[in-house]
C-alpha cells in the first residue's frame, strides 16, 4: 500500500440503539489483518475493541465563505491531520457519529479542507438502522431521513424483530428516500465487512450503472419535506462549461435542498471520465480512469434531496449537451 | 537553468542531518542551547548536543505520535505532549518522566512554556477543550475550559497572561488571577493558530479560511490579514514585533506592525516565485532575519531589510514541518514530513 494514496475514511451513522457499535466492533474484530484508526463521539456501553481509537466532541462551525450550509467537523479536520503524523500504522479511518448527526458537516469536511482532502478521501457513508424503530424515527426528525439520504451502503438491522411484511414496508420507505443505497438486511449487524469498507469509487459506478428506468419507477413524492432521489442521464457529450454554468447555479439555488449530487460525465473530446460530487453547495470533481472502448459514452446524473423538480432537473441536464 | 548558477546550500559547509524515518512534528532547543531535540511521528524525540552534533540518540517518549514538543521551563531538558494522552518530560540524556496523564484517548494537542527567575517556569498543555497549567515542579495549578477544542495555544512575552486559539476568537488567561474569567477576543469562525506580540500589543489567529485576524490589545480594534492561497499553519513575530512573518502562500508573508499597520498596508513577500507553498516560518530571535521552509523541503533564511535570501537545505527531503532557532539564533533545526532532520550552524567561526 503505497503511503502517497489517500486513507480511505469510513462514516458510520444511525440511531442510538440501531446496532452501529456492534458493526463497528464487528469490523474491528474481523478486519483480516487491516488496522483502523476509529474515531469515537460518545462512549457506548459496549466499548470498542482497538489499539487506535480517538475519542472527539463533534465540533461543526460555518465556513464564512458566503455558504448558509457549509458546516465543517473542525475536530476532524485535526484528527486527521494527527493521524497522517503516523500514517504507517493503520490502513483506514472509521469515523462513528453521534445518533442525531446531521452527516452533511461530516461529508463537507473531506470536500472543504484541503490539508484533510490531500491526505483522505471519503470511501463511504454507512448508515446503519432499526428495521423495527425507522418508521417511527422517520416520523420524529429530519435527521433520519437525511442520514438514509447520505448513505452509500444501509444496514438494515435487527430484521429477527419484525414480520416479513414490515421488513417490505421498511423497505421500501427507505427506497422511496434513497434508490441508489445498496441494502443489506441483518441480524446483529452480521455481514461480510467487505460489503462495508473500501467501497470507493465502485459505489458512485454500481450506482450510476443502474438502469435509470428501472430508477425512475414511481418517486413521485416530491413534496414538501419528503426527501427523494432521482437520476437523468444523456447519450451525448457534455460542454464542461455549460455543466458547471448549470450544476453551479443550481447548486447556489438550491443547495440547502441538494443533499447528494453525485454524476459521471462524458466531456467532449475527453477519453477520461469525469466523477462529480457534492454535498448540498459544496461539489467537487477530478478525471477517473477512461471510458472503456465500445462502452456507451452516457453521463449520468443523480440526486439526492428535498423538492426535486423532476422536469426542471431534466431540462437542465439536457441543456448541458455540446453543440 | 546552468549548473553554474545552483545555489550553495548551507547545510553543505555547516550541516548536519540524518533521515529518522518518521513525520518530524515538532523541533526545539533546550532553555540552556545545549541540546537540539526533534519529536517524531513515531513517538520517540531525538536529542542532538550541541557539543557534538554527530551524536543523535532517540529516547522513547509516547506510545503513538508526539504531537507538540518546548523547551523544559529551564535547563537541558524538554516537555512533550502525545496522542497517548500523555504530557511527559524528556531529558537530554533520553530519560522521560510523565508530568501529566490524561488518559488513553486524549491527545495532547498543544505544548507551551515559558521560564521564570530561578529555574522557576510555567508548562501549558492543552488537551480537547481543555488548557492545563503547571509549575517547573510539575504541579497543577490551574485548569482553564473553553468553548471548543484548543488549537494554539501561547505565552505572551512576560509569561502572565495564555492565549487559547479555538471556534470564534481567542481567549486570553491571566495567570496570576484570583478568578479564571478571561478575555475572549471573538471573531466568527475556526481559528487554529495563535501568536502574542513580543510587547503584548496584539493577537493575531490563524483562520481556517485562509486568513489571519487580529486584535489590537489596546483598544480591541479588529486586524484583517488576507489573500492566503492555503491555510497559514505557522505564525512568527520578529524579534523586536515589527513583523509579523506567516506560512500558507508561495512565499513567506510579513505584516508590518509599524507606521499603523498591518491595517491598509500590503505585507511583503520573501523568498517567492517559484509556486510553492511556504509551510513554516521561524523569525530569528536576535536579527530582523525570518527561516522559511516550503513543501518540497527548501529551507531559506532571508534578511527582511534587504531581501536577500540565503539558500540552507535543497529541495529534497519533502515537506517542511518543523522549524526552529536556538534562543542565541545561532542554530537553526529543520524536519519534513519524510523524516528529514537537519541542524544548521550560523555562528561566527
Amino acid at each position: 500500500m503505497a503511503d502517497t494514496a489517500q486513507v480511505p475514511v469510513t462514516v458510520l451513522t444511525g440511531y442510538l440503539g440501531a446496532g452501529k457499535t456492534t458493526l463497528l466492533n464487528r469490523i474491528l474484530t474481523e478486519q483480516h489483518g487491516r488496522k483502523y484508526a476509529v474515531v469515537i463521539n460518545e462512549f457506548g456501553e459496549l466499548g470498542v475493541d482497538n489499539d487506535l481509537v480517538v475519542d472527539t466532541d463533534e465540533e461543526v462551525f460555518e465556513m464564512n465563505n458566503g455558504c448558509i450550509c457549509c458546516t465543517v467537523r473542525g475536530d476532524l479536520i485535526r484528527i486527521v491531520g494527527g493521524l497522517m503524523k503516523r500514517r504507517d500504522k493503520f490502513d483506514g479511518i472509521i469515523i462513528e457519529t453521534t445518533g442525531l448527526a446531521n452527516p452533511a458537516p461530516v461529508a463537507q469536511t473531506f470536500f472543504v479542507d484541503e490539508g484533510v482532502k490531500e491526505k483522505a478521501r471519503l470511501d463511504a457513508i454507512v448508515t446503519v438502522v432499526d428495521a423495527k424503530h425507522l418508521p417511527a424515527r422517520l416520523a420524529d426528525s429530519n435527521e433520519a431521513a437525511d442520514q438514509i439520504a447520505f448513505a452509500d451502503v444501509i444496514v438494515l438491522n435487527k430484521t429477527d424483530l419484525v414480520t416479513p411484511e414490515e421488513l417490505e414496508a421498511v423497505e421500501a420507505r427507505i427506497r422511496q428516500i434513497n434508490k441508489f443505497a445498496v441494502i443489506h438486511r441483518t441480524q446483529r449487524a452480521e455481514l461480510p465487512i467487505e460489503q462495508v469498507l473500501d467501497r470507493g469509487a465502485f459505489d458512485l459506478q454500481r450506482v450510476l450503472q443502474m438502469d435509470p428506468e428501472f430508477l425512475s419507477g414511481e418517486d413521485d413524492h416530491e413534496h414538501n419535506d419528503d426527501v427523494s432521489s432521482m437520476s437523468f442521464e444523456v447519450e451525448k457529450p457534455i460542454d464542461p462549461e455549460k455543466f458547471n454554468a448549470w450544476i453551479g447555479a443550481l447548486l447556489q439555488e438550491q443547495g440547502p435542498d441538494l443533499l447528494r449530487t453525485k454524476g459521471i460525465l462524458a466531456y467532449a473530446g475527453e477519453d477520461r471520465r469525469f466523477a462529480f460530487q457534492a454535498v448540498h453547495m459544496i461539489a467537487d470533481g477530478d478525471f477517473i480512469g477512461p471510458w472503456k472502448d465500445g462502452e456507451p459514452r452516457t453521463s449520468k446524473i443523480v440526486f439526492i434531496g428535498r423538492n426535486l423538480n423532476r422536469p426542471r432537473l431534466r431540462r437542465g441536464f439536457e441543456g448541458c449537451v455540446a453543440d | 537553468m546552468s549548473q553554474s548558477t545552483q545555489p550553495a546550500f548551507l547545510l553543505d559547509s555547516r550541516g548536519t542531518h540524518r533521515d529518522l524515518g518518521a513525520f518530524v512534528v515538532a523541533a526545539r532547543f533546550s532553555r540552556n542551547g545545549k541540546t537540539a531535540a526533534f519529536a517524531l511521528g513515531d513517538g520517540s524525540v531525538h536529542l542532538v548536543p550541541a557539543a557534538d552534533p554527530a551524536i543523535w540518540r532517540a529516547a522513547r517518549v509516547h506510545d503513538g505520535a508526539a504531537l507538540a514538543l518546548a523547551a523544559d521551563v529551564d535547563g537541558d531538558g524538554f516537555v512533550s505532549g502525545g496522542d497517548d494522552g500523555l504530557l511527559r518530560r524528556v531529558g537530554a540524556d533520553g530519560s522521560s518522566t510523565d508530568l501529566a496523564s490524561f488518559g488513553a484517548m486524549k491527545w495532547v494537542e498543544q505544548v507551551a512554556t515559558h521560564a521564570l527567575d530561578k529555574g522557576k517556569g510555567l508548562v501549558a498543555a492543552s488537551v480537547g477543550k481543555v488548557v492545563h497549567l503547571f509549575d517547573a515542579a510539575g504541579e497543577k495549578l490551574k485548569t482553564w475550559t473553553h468553548p471548543s477544542s484548543v488549537t494554539g495555544l501561547t505565552f505572551d512575552g512576560k509569561g502572565k497572561r495564555v492565549g487559547a486559539s479555538h471556534y470564534n476568537g481567542v481567549s486570553l488567561w491571566f495567570v496570576a488571577a484570583k478568578t479564571d474569567t478571561p478575555r475572549v477576543l471573538e471573531w466568527k469562525g475556526s481559528h487554529t493558530a495563535v501568536a502574542i506580540h513580543p510587547e503584548g500589543e496584539a493577537v493575531v489567529s490563524a483562520m481556517q479560511e485562509n486568513a489571519l485576524h487580529g486584535w489590537r490589545l489596546s483598544d480591541g480594534q479588529h486586524m484583517r490579514m488576507s489573500g492566503y492561497p492555503s491555510k497559514s499553519e505557522t505564525l512568527s513575530f520578529s524579534r523586536n514585533g515589527r513583523w509579523l512573518a506567516s506560512s500558507g502562500a508561495d512565499a513567506m508573508v510579513l505584516w508590518p506592525f509599524f507606521g499603523g499597520g498591518p491595517m491598509g498596508k500590503a505585507p511583503m513577500e520573501l523568498a517567492g516565485g517559484d509556486g510553492v507553498l511556504c509551510t513554516q516560518v521561524a523569525c530569528h530571535p536576535k536579527e530582523d532575519m525570518v527561516a522559511g521552509g516550503f513543501a518540497d523541503g527548501l529551507v531559506v533564511v532571508a534578511d527582511i531589510a534587504s531581501s536577500r535570501v540565503l539558500p540552507v537545505v535543497p529541495p529534497e527531503h519533502g515537506k517542511i514541518t518543523a522549524l526552529a532557532w536556538s534562543a542565541d539564533g545561532g542554530r537553526l533545526a529543520v524536519g519534513s514530513e519524510s523524516g528529514f532532520a537537519a541542524l544548521i550552524d550560523f555562528s561566527k567561526r
